[in-house]
């Protein structure tokens, strides 16, 4: 586990109690995105200047209306890393030539779906780790193109169905292993979090905002609309994401990584694949050992060393 | 000309509706137009599909202000100012609601001179509102009276073969049956003309005079302006907390809610924001001691009414 003693989430009731983010944002019933984002935000706080992708959450702000209580900038697909750079240079201008005071300094976020993260703005957020940006990255990972209509990313799972990936065997690719790819670039901070796991959540954001550098932040987000599940089962969904080993939670810091979570008695994956319409085809007509095996051992491959 | 506006919710199948009306239009030999709206389209967010069919070719474009058909999956949209249900209607508009209630109730309620079908609810499992779709474009079908049930079966199976056998013999069955169900109302939607050119109405739209970019750019000077907008309106389940089994864990309701619509009081007691809980049920699947009941929204809407909840 996170060292406890640095932290001040030490228990569920540490957690906050009313939130920050504002209501009525259009994301869709039951969004793990939106969920993982406000618990975000209440460790953040309104001292904080977002940089928004092109995605589902670029609707959080729609004119005039926003959720968010600090700053919000809108950028390309490709571009919310070089977005944050100058953002920060602005703010760092006017804290040296003494228009801010240092208290009115802003964390610049970086918030991007996964279409984005996995893909589109890699280079730039290559670039940006390269420059040792002082920034906080937190892209809402729903595995697909979701804003428009679920259209597989490099973060989409294999055998996934999604728009442009039909047929009895889904998904041809595999899920990008982005946490590496950023970790790769010896940034301050990398962690995968979800908002099902709220308490692991905190402690990481908690942790993030007291670092300076690139910390970068992937939240497996579940996904109704696009996961094809009835909105109810979202935590459900997301939990067993965790317990079945799909989804590690985990930290990378001072080049070594650290599991946050290391489920004891990993359930099944088909626990996981059978609640979600995308994976159905897997269950439907026929069953398809072969391809739900093959899913299961490549879990059981990525824990096979890791150990507390 | 044929002008037949859907309304549903995000997850309805409004834009498959549409798509499955509009591709038996085109098997019948008809030009077709068929267009979802971009917008909310969000799961449980209002929905809006347009479909228009000729036999000549159309020129008119953008969203239908005088609909032949008005087609609504989900009755508790009607009173919804958002969702536009009653815009443009007249006693020439004919309007198809999936509704448990009397047609003659909601003629009287809408004040409408026109004619109104009912298609039963048949479900309040979630599971099952998929199928809303197939069932709307089916009673659709029957009600123009120019679609053969051929055309209307090839169309569902061309719209959703994708999703395999099974999935499209379902939509079938219940499409068709929707189909037999109005058979004795059989080409009673008709036609309107087409509008001219010059006799185009613009649409109520405001007009915003040339401003000077600090004005005009689209910055937002105020923190949480989307508490504004009504996302509850989305609502077709509502979450109820019992407070005498409440046992004032509240991180898990408060954490969990996607929307941050559940706040705690200093006592521990957690408070929904109906104005903006969207009904994801999520609070309802995670609270420890099931002290959180889930209300169908009309239901609860008319227990609101005669004061018998606060």
């Amino acid at each position: 586990m996170t060292d406890t003693a640095e932290t001040i989430f030490k228990r569920l009731r540490d957690l906050p109690s009313t939130h920050l983010l504002g209501t009525g944002t259009p994301m869709c019933a039951g969004c793990g995105g939106l969920q993982a984002l406000h618990q975000i935000y209440d460790i953040i706080g309104e001292k904080s200047v977002f940089i928004n992708a092109a995605g589902c959450m670029t609707l959080l702000s729609v004119f005039p209306f926003t959720p968010f209580r600090g700053s919000w900038l809108y950028t390309a697909m490709a571009s919310a890393p070089a977005g944050a750079q100058g953002v920060r240079d602005a703010l760092d201008i006017l804290l040296q030539q003494q228009r801010i005071a240092a208290e009115e300094d802003m964390e610049v976020v970086v918030l991007t779906g996964d279409g984005a993260a996995y893909g589109m703005g890699l280079s730039s957020t290559s670039g940006a780790m390269e420059r040792d940006l002082d920034f906080l990255y937190i892209c809402y990972d729903n595995e697909g193109y979701g804003n428009t209509g679920q259209q597989y990313s490099g973060a989409t799972p294999h055998a996934a169905l999604t728009s442009t990936s039909k047929g009895p065997r889904g998904f041809s690719g595999f899920k990008k292993d982005l946490f590496s790819i950023w970790a790769a670039h010896e940034p301050a901070y990398v962690a995968t979090v979800i908002g099902t796991e709220p308490l692991d959540l905190a402690r990481k954001i908690d942790k993030a905002r007291n670092m300076t550098g690139p910390r970068m932040i992937i939240a497996l987000a579940p996904c109704p609309t696009g996961w094809d599940y009835d909105p109810k089962q979202s935590v459900d969904i997301g939990k067993l994401a965790v317990r079945t080993g799909i989804w590690p939670l985990k930290e990378y810091e001072n080049g070594k990584v650290v599991h946050t979570k290391i489920p004891k008695q990993r359930k099944p994956v088909e626990e996981y694949l059978q609640c979600q319409g995308r994976f159905r085809h897997l269950f439907e007509p026929q069953r398809n050992d072969e391809l739900i095996d093959a899913l299961q051992a490549k879990v059981d491959s990525y824990w096979r060393d890791i150990t507390e | 000309m044929y002008r037949i506006r859907f309304h549903g919710r995000g997850g309805q199948g409004m834009k498959t509706a549409s798509r499955i009306l509009g591709t038996a239009f085109f098997l019948e030999g008809y030009e077709v137009q068929d267009a979802p709206r971009y917008g909310a389209e969000r799961r449980g967010a209002p929905i809006f599909a347009y479909v228009r069919a000729d036999h000549a070719a159309i020129n008119e474009r953008g969203i239908i202000q005088h609909p032949d058909l008005v087609i609504v999956a989900d009755d508790s949209l009607v009173p919804v100012a958002g969702a536009g249900v009653v815009t443009g209607i007249d006693a020439h508009t004919v309007l198809l609601i999936n509704s448990d209630e009397p047609p003659e109730l909601w003629k009287q309620r809408l004040n409408f001179a026109g004619q109104v079908f009912t298609l039963p609810v048949e479900t309040e499992d979630r599971a099952e509102l998929r199928f809303i779709g197939a069932t709307c474009s089916g009673a659709a079908a029957r009600l123009l009276g120019v679609i053969t049930r051929a055309s209307l079966s090839q169309a569902i199976t061309e719209e959703l073969q994708a999703l395999g056998d099974a999935v499209v013999d379902k939509n079938l069955a219940k499409a068709l049956t929707a189909y037999d169900l109005m058979e004795a109302h059989r080409g009673c939607v008709g036609t309107s003309s087409k509008v001219s050119a010059t006799d185009y109405q613009n649409p109520a739209w405001v007009n915003l005079p040339f401003d000077d970019a600090r004005i005009a750019a689209p910055a937002i000077h105020a923190a949480a302006t989307s508490v504004q907008v009504n996302t509850g309106l989305w609502r077709t389940l509502r979450p109820v907390i019992d407070y005498e089994l409440c046992n004032k864990c509240w991180w898990i309701c408060s954490s969990f809610c996607p929307d941050g619509a559940i706040d705690v009081d200093d006592k521990g007691v957690p408070h929904i924001d109906y104005d903006h809980c969207k009904g994801c049920m999520v609070c309802v699947a995670q609270c420890p001691p099931h002290a959180i009941a889930s209300v169908p929204e009309q239901e609860a809407q008319a227990q609101d009414a005669a004061g018998e909840v606060t």
